[in-house]
């Protein structure tokens, strides 16, 4: 099939990368693009879910996105009925998630679904708040439960309670019915993640698109800092970080924090002194639930959060007593915050004829009310309960090792979760046999070759998008959800094309301002502690735990986000300039290049390139 | 257009109206006596803005002009031409020295909202002393009685008789830089934006469209620059050492390189144009420079030099957005009504 313009590369066309073959037999058949449906696949729209998953997808990591396939996508097409949509499909390409949305547009069936759209989702936004303080509940309720679920290695003997209670049923018992309550549980919160998202995104996005009506030159990142909630719990974390800076600093146990490099070397010390004990008790209690803070989106198992690897806290804890030191007041300037908020609507409402204010603050109110879920969810969610549950899968991969049926806890991360079932099985049949069965040794083996070909698969770029893009973009979820849109097609389209390197890169201007510096590639969380005070941070995307690095950068670039990403908030927050959506950036910009980040235009301009490696042509 | 400038004048230049009134008396109601360009300075004095000082030759005294012609007269009539007289030298006195001023008619049917003609009436520079002023201002009467003009107010079915011109007379600023703001963006129409067109030397260059000014975007809202394009900008206009004639100078390549204006002008345009929409209405053309008079060449300051209501209203027809903010929300969701102007 040629590709003529405005197409990007066919899915089909796309080359397996060499020592990565057999890739597919980690992911089920349905999210490979096969024969049967290639006339249809090879000629829509498929574009890379940088945002969550920017790394290929390990075989248990994808429950996630399969997750929201049935929870979000029936939301979409059963629940609402969305007039304009249905569901949005998934695929995976050598190793990587890409996202397809499908529209309707015939009108008969349009009119036929809009009655019960208006009816379901109107009850939703009347009752917003009511139903929004029962979904704290609701998600709260559903953590609790997931915290109540555990995985014990099976013993060598049944235990005697057992038989003195007349159970009936045994500890494997347990085991199974456990893992199948733990994989309820998560699909539980998909539900909820996606109860009350794309209505108030929903909103938002009709406050945006007013906004721009009336102001084509508005930009979205002053439409988001009328909107966005001040005092939200997704800051809580960090806020929680300073104030323990500053009771370190109170109690004279600064200089232990800022002393030892490896938190536990910390701890010991802070054991030592009575007012460590009393600061490392303030510590406990903050840690349930502000500690269960992912280092990335949530969407996969091996970015830990603060609860399970301190190091990062514990390197901004140390930044922070500094500043505490030096007289620095770290706490949020709320009021600042909540009156230059008011200032920015309030001018844009002055600009405004009067038969237009109404609506402006009509659906500035609407959005204000129902922005809180957007932001967050995203700590009930995918901080909070995906930390608790990543944490559990581990636990059941411990046992799995007792069991001799994986070489270690993270194999079961290589394994899809039903074959997980199939494993669990087989561990409790060999535990009733009381002989090893042949699993014990194929699976290992499997893994084995499993994480040979991830290895190859993580050093793969995918492209930002394939197939035949729609004209426009304008299916309400994959705009408001995945931040993609006319324009990001546009550019993205544009890139592929460019071969001149001295092209600028271009992004969504996401936060004000203007900063050069070195630029430091960063892929993955562990990688940080190499960046460099006042470096350009470039990645492929954010996660809010990495604001603590935010006190140190110059200016951030990620490849995917939109204007409400996480770089996006925290550089914001942070007042540093932001391009993000750049699609390519971790791609053409190198450790070592000198860059302008034009974060009131979106333009990263190169103002210096290192040597780059020679490309070799077969 | 609001307020000020746009009122329909109930008063009718007569030979027994004043043929020299003082700026700051120049209200829309007057508008068919001093004309719109008086009229909108005479705003920007009332708004408090930093002013070049003048007075105006009243539609009036053009009247009793042209009657004076009609009937063969020949040169300026002695009654107009003593009072013109009079008014430069007060001018003159007020700022202690033989005041340079440029000469502009001020037109009735010019600057009006829904009729620009603006540039079809003439502009003298660099004049100075009571004879030559007095024989300005004639030749801007005999300009207004031009064959070209009279055809084009026929065209706007206008006729000669009732209308007239003014004269403004305005001491002269040396501008080291000047240009145009819009307050409203002139192609999408977004109110938010300052659009501000700035070039070395006198206003003439960027009014004229002989150069293409440096080019900013400000957001009202913010504050914030949010855009700046480089004009090119290879001459300007500058008035010679005596004030009597301007002179056309090369720009050197550094100065073209680099911007005509910085960021404390911007804020201080930005300011002097929320000031301006806030006395007299939205929706502004503003003509400003950055200069010194002759009179007073102590230091450089900003002026406002005149101003206008946009005449065209560029915007594409926004959302409407009736009803509840949910009826709003769930007709954007149900793909029955997509904001985006254009769509």
């Amino acid at each position: 099939m040629s590709e003529g313009r405005g197409m990007f590369r066919n899915p089909y066309d796309i080359e397996t990368p060499a020592g990565a073959d057999g890739w597919e037999s980690m992911y089920p058949g349905y999210f490979i693009f096969g024969d049967e449906l290639r006339d249809r696949d090879e000629s829509k729209l498929w574009f890379f879910d940088q945002m969550h998953n920017p790394e290929p997808v390990y075989p248990f990591d994808l429950m996630m996105p399969e997750s929201w396939l049935v929870s979000l996508n029936q939301y979409t097409t059963r629940v609402w009925r969305l007039p304009t949509a249905l569901g949005i499909e998934q695929r995976i390409v050598n190793g990587y998630l890409y996202l397809s949305p499908n529209v309707i547009e015939d009108p008969t069936a349009i009119a036929e679904r809009a009655p019960t759209f208006d009816r379901r989702a109107r009850h939703y936004f009347e009752n917003w708040d009511e139903i929004y303080a029962n979904w704290v509940e609701k998600a709260t309720t559903c953590i609790e439960a997931l915290k109540q679920i555990s995985f014990q290695p099976l013993a060598e003997v049944e235990p005697e309670a057992t038989v003195l209670e007349h159970r009936g049923t045994t500890t494997a018992f347990d085991l199974l019915t456990s893992y199948s309550r733990l994989l309820e549980n998560a699909h539980e919160m998909a539900y909820f993640h996606f109860e009350m998202l794309n209505l108030a995104y929903g909103a938002y996005l009709t406050f945006l698109e007013f906004c721009r009506s009336h102001f084509p030159a508005i930009t979205d990142d002053l439409v988001a800092r009328m909107v966005a909630g001040i005092d939200v719990i997704l800051y809580r974390p960090d806020a929680e970080l300073r104030r323990l800076a500053g009771r370190a600093v109170e109690l004279g146990v600064g200089d232990v924090l800022k002393g030892h490099e490896e938190p536990a070397e910390i701890v010991a010390a802070l054991e030592g002194s009575a007012a460590g004990k009393e600061w490392l008790e303030d510590l406990e209690q903050v840690k349930d639930p502000w500690f269960y803070y992912s280092t990335g989106a949530g969407y996969c198992h091996a970015n830990r959060a603060w609860i399970d690897d301190l190091r990062p806290p514990f390197s901004a804890l140390r930044d922070y007593v500094a500043r505490v030191e030096r007289g620095e007041d770290l706490a949020r300037p709320i009021a600042h915050l909540r009156a230059e908020r008011e200032r920015l609507a309030d001018g844009y409402r002055d600009l405004l004829d009067d038969d237009e204010a109404p609506a402006f603050d009509s659906l500035l109110a609407l959005s204000r009310q129902v922005f809180p879920f957007v932001e967050n969810h995203n700590f009930y969610v995918e901080h909070w309960h995906h930390s608790i549950f990543f944490n559990k899968v581990r636990e059941l991969g411990e046992v799995l090792v007792a069991a001799g049926m994986l070489e270690q806890s993270d194999d079961i991360y290589f394994l899809h979760r039903y074959e997980v079932y199939a494993v669990l099985y087989e561990a409790e049949a060999a535990w009733a046999l009381g002989v090893p069965t042949r699993g014990q040794l194929t699976w290992r083996a499997e893994i084995a070759r499993r994480r040979r070909i991830y290895s190859v698969l993580e050093t793969w770029s995918p492209p930002p998008a394939l197939g035949v893009p729609p004209e426009k973009v304008t299916e309400p979820i994959t705009v408001t959800l995945f931040g993609i849109n006319n324009e990001t097609i546009n550019r993205w389209l544009a890139a592929e094309s460019a071969s001149d390197a001295d092209d600028d890169l271009r992004g969504l201007a996401a936060s004000p301002g203007v900063a050069e510096g070195v630029a430091r590639v960063v892929h993955r969380v562990e990688e940080l502690d190499a960046l460099e005070d006042g470096e350009i941070l470039v990645c492929p995307l954010t996660a809010p735990s990495w604001s603590i690095v935010f006190a140190r950068i110059g200016a951030a670039v990620s490849d995917g986000g939109g204007i409400m990403s996480h770089a996006a908030i925290v550089s914001r927050e942070y007042e540093l300039p932001a391009v993000v959506a750049t699609g390519i950036g971790t791609q053409l910009v190198m450790t070592g290049d000198r860059l302008r980040v034009d974060g009131n235009t979106g333009v990263v301009t190169w103002l210096s390139r290192v040597e780059r490696p020679a490309v070799t042509v077969p | 257009m609001e307020a000020d400038l746009a009122e329909r004048s109930a008063v009718s230049p007569s030979p027994k109206a004043p043929v020299v009134l003082a700026t700051e008396e120049c209200t829309a109601e007057l508008v068919t006596v001093v004309g719109g360009k008086a009229v909108g300075l005479g705003s920007l004095i009332r708004s408090g803005q930093n002013v070049p000082a003048s007075f105006v030759v009243s539609a009036s005294a053009y009247l009793g002009y042209a009657a004076w012609r009609n009937d063969g007269g020949e040169g300026v009539p002695a009654e107009l031409a003593d009072e013109i007289v009079l008014a430069y030298q007060q001018l003159c006195q007020r700022q202690q020295s033989e005041v340079v001023v440029a000469v502009r008619s001020s037109a009735t049917v010019e600057d009006s909202s829904d009729s620009s003609c603006a540039g079809q009436f003439s502009t003298y520079l660099g004049v100075s002393g009571d004879t030559d002023v007095v024989g300005t201002v004639e030749r801007c009467w005999l300009s207004a009685l031009a064959p070209h003009v009279s055809a084009y107010r026929e065209a706007r079915q206008l006729s000669a008789e009732d209308q007239g011109i003014a004269v403004v007379v305005q001491e002269l600023v040396d501008a080291q830089t000047a240009g145009v703001m819009f307050t409203r963006h002139p192609r999408t129409g977004d109110r938010s934006l300052v659009v501000v067109e700035a070039s070395y030397g006198l206003g003439e260059a960027v009014v004229g469209g002989e150069v293409i000014p440096d080019l900013f975007e400000l957001n009202k809202v913010t504050g914030r620059v949010q855009e700046r394009v480089l004009g090119s900008k290879p001459f300007e206009h500058r008035l010679s050492a005596d004030g009597r004639a301007v002179e056309t100078e090369a720009v050197d390549p550094d100065r073209q390189r680099a911007w005509s204006i910085g960021d404390e002008t911007l804020e201080a345009l930005l300011e002097m144009a929320r000031q301006l929409e806030s006395s007299i209405g939205r929706g502004l053309d503003i003509e400003w420079a950055i200069g010194s008079t002759r009179s007073d060449s102590s230091g450089s300051e900003l002026f406002a030099l005149q101003v206008r209501p946009i005449t065209v209203d560029r915007r594409s027809a926004p959302l409407v957005a009736s009803g509840s903010p949910v009826d709003i929300v769930l007709r954007r969701l149900g793909g029955g009504h997509h904001p985006h102007h254009g769509e």
